[in-house]
């Protein structure tokens, strides 16, 4: 029988799962630009992922900011009368603006002055902030202690490492013809994909034993539309698949590397969306 | 031997010198006839499609021997409310003395952050027009009408209840009438597990009424044409 006839909205729509895409893929980029002061082989990234890291963190900022119902009140996020430390928002407005300074300051050492020793400091911490934007978001979700899913303290874990192979799957894509970087770019790859996978199984393993929330949420994360996003393109298409092209032995090849790169940003936003909708779809009747 | 119950900083229940409004509602008493949702809406002006308060129902038994349920809600003003706790500007605090959870219009920057904190669906955003006041595209919740219970009047849904089924006073008070009837009677709060330490309490309502609906996963076709409208309604 019909039970509430009252609706209630969603609080976050689909924006914010594009900003988490987005943001993960700025942390991944700057953790590459980093490696490439260790490892030659990405080399030819360093500039190149910190150029596309700013840009896409110009977007993701300008996704948050239109996002908000009063958009131009984002200013009160950097108002130190106003911030509330008990909230990660506050937290993650503070790292992204500390991240977004030294994100330049790393452009400007690096490109103009070419100054090795300090742009090596800097590209340090910015990957150490990048490390704190997936991991900001993560929280976002998981102090929500009544909704399922979210309240798991593996959500920031598994964006850091969607980030770790999001960013490494734009890498390869924009490395396309260098050999020696797909190779490495693979492993990250194959590793955080793997990383990815074992951490889904283990929430919605979780989710399955949980009570009547719980068990709806399962239902609705592996059922109807939000199932063939989940489970079809975000685990198997998504996470799974890459995984088992690339440790295949086939895996080296850089056409390989390429297709799972793909699947790997599609799987990605697929699984950011449906973390993201379905533990609100069962309060909207309640 | 007796224990005292541990509380943190920002609960005021039991404090001495302050006072802890608190709502008590009676669903044996409710008749689901709504006057509660239509003052609240009278005295705030509360637009379209959301509610300060409301008064949802489930039907519970097989034909002819069914029972109509009504749980009235609003917001549970917590001892230790998860909205408080996630706004990240500080826009909704917790008044100390009478644990009113309020909003500060001018500081929301709409982030829903609350909205998402909240357990019991207590939040909205308000439309981007309106028709006799200002406030627009922030978020908004019931504030136990503050307004009116601080000129020693009780809120507009209380006043208008043609049952006497909702009830409200200052819980510090053992002599008020919401301490007498927690005192006596077994009460329920809704999502205690989740410890925010609601304080609207109900009298008669047990988890049938209380827990999630399978309707969220099985939705009811006769269902789908209101969904659509409020939908359209909201540009969803």
């Amino acid at each position: 029988m019909g039970e509430y006839l009252v609706f209630h909205d969603v609080a976050w729509h689909a924006t914010y799962a594009i900003y988490f895409f987005v943001i993960g893929i700025v942390a991944g980029l700057s953790f590459l630009s980093y490696a490439s002061w260790h490892l030659p082989a990405l080399r030819p990234l360093r500039e190149k992922s910190a150029y596309v890291s700013f840009a896409l963190l110009v977007v993701g900022g300008l996704l948050l900011i239109a996002d908000l119902s009063q958009p131009m009140r984002f200013l009160n996020m950097l108002n130190p009368a106003y911030l509330n430390f008990s909230s990660p928002l506050a937290w993650g407005a503070l790292n992204l603006v500390a991240y977004g300074i030294a994100s330049v300051l790393y452009l400007l050492m690096m490109l103009w002055k070419k100054d090795e020793k300090n742009g090596k400091m800097l590209a340090l911490v910015t990957a150490l902030l990048a490390l704190g934007l997936p991991i900001y978001t993560g929280f976002d979700l998981t102090v929500h202690q009544h909704r399922p899913v979210w309240n798991t303290p593996v959500i920031p874990l598994l964006f850091v490492a969607l980030a770790f192979s999001t960013g490494s799957a734009v890498g390869a894509l924009m490395s396309a013809n260098n050999a020696e970087a797909q190779q490495v770019l693979r492993q990250f790859m194959l590793w955080s994909a793997g990383a990815v996978v074992v951490i889904l199984i283990a929430i919605m393993g979780t989710t399955s034993y949980g009570g009547s929330a719980e068990e709806l949420t399962f239902m609705l994360m592996t059922s109807g539309t939000m199932g063939l996003l989940f489970v079809g393109v975000g685990f198997l298409a998504g996470s799974l698949a890459p995984v088992v092209m690339l440790f295949a032995p086939t895996g080296k090849s850089i056409s390989v590397i390429l297709v799972s790169a793909l699947l790997i940003l599609l799987g990605s936003a697929a699984v950011r969306y449906v973390i993201l909708m379905a533990p609100q779809q069962v309060q909207t009747l309640f | 031997m007796s224990e005292e119950l541990r509380v943190s900083s920002i609960e005021t229940r039991g404090v001495p010198g302050k006072r802890r409004y608190a709502m008590v509602i009676d669903t044996r008493r409710c008749i689901g006839c709504m006057a509660c949702q239509v003052a609240c809406k009278a005295e705030y002006d509360t637009p379209l499609g959301v509610n300060r308060t409301w008064v949802p129902y489930k039907v519970t038994g097989k034909y002819p021997n069914v029972k109509k349920h009504f749980l009235p809600r609003l917001c549970n003003h917590c001892d230790d409310p998860p909205c408080v706790r996630n706004c990240p500007v500080e826009a909704t605090f917790k008044v100390d003395d009478g644990g009113f959870v309020l909003q500060r219009y001018e500081r929301c920057i709409g982030c829903r952050s609350c909205m998402a904190a909240c357990p019991y669906n207590a939040r909205f955003m308000l439309p981007s027009h309106r028709t006799y006041t200002p406030i627009t595209n922030v978020v908004d919740k019931c504030t136990f009408c503050f307004h009116r219970v601080t000129q020693n009047l009780v809120p507009a849904c209380v006043q208008t209840c043609v049952g006497r089924a909702r009830v409200f006073g200052d819980l510090n008070d053992p002599n008020s009438e919401v301490s007498y009837l927690v005192a006596h009677n077994p009460t329920q709060v809704l999502r205690p597990e989740q410890g925010t330490k609601p304080h609207v309490f109900y009298i008669g309502a047990d988890r049938n009424h209380t827990e999630y609906g399978r309707d969220v996963y099985r939705r009811i076709e006769v269902m789908e044409s209101e969904r659509a409208a409020w939908k359209k309604h909201f540009d969803l």
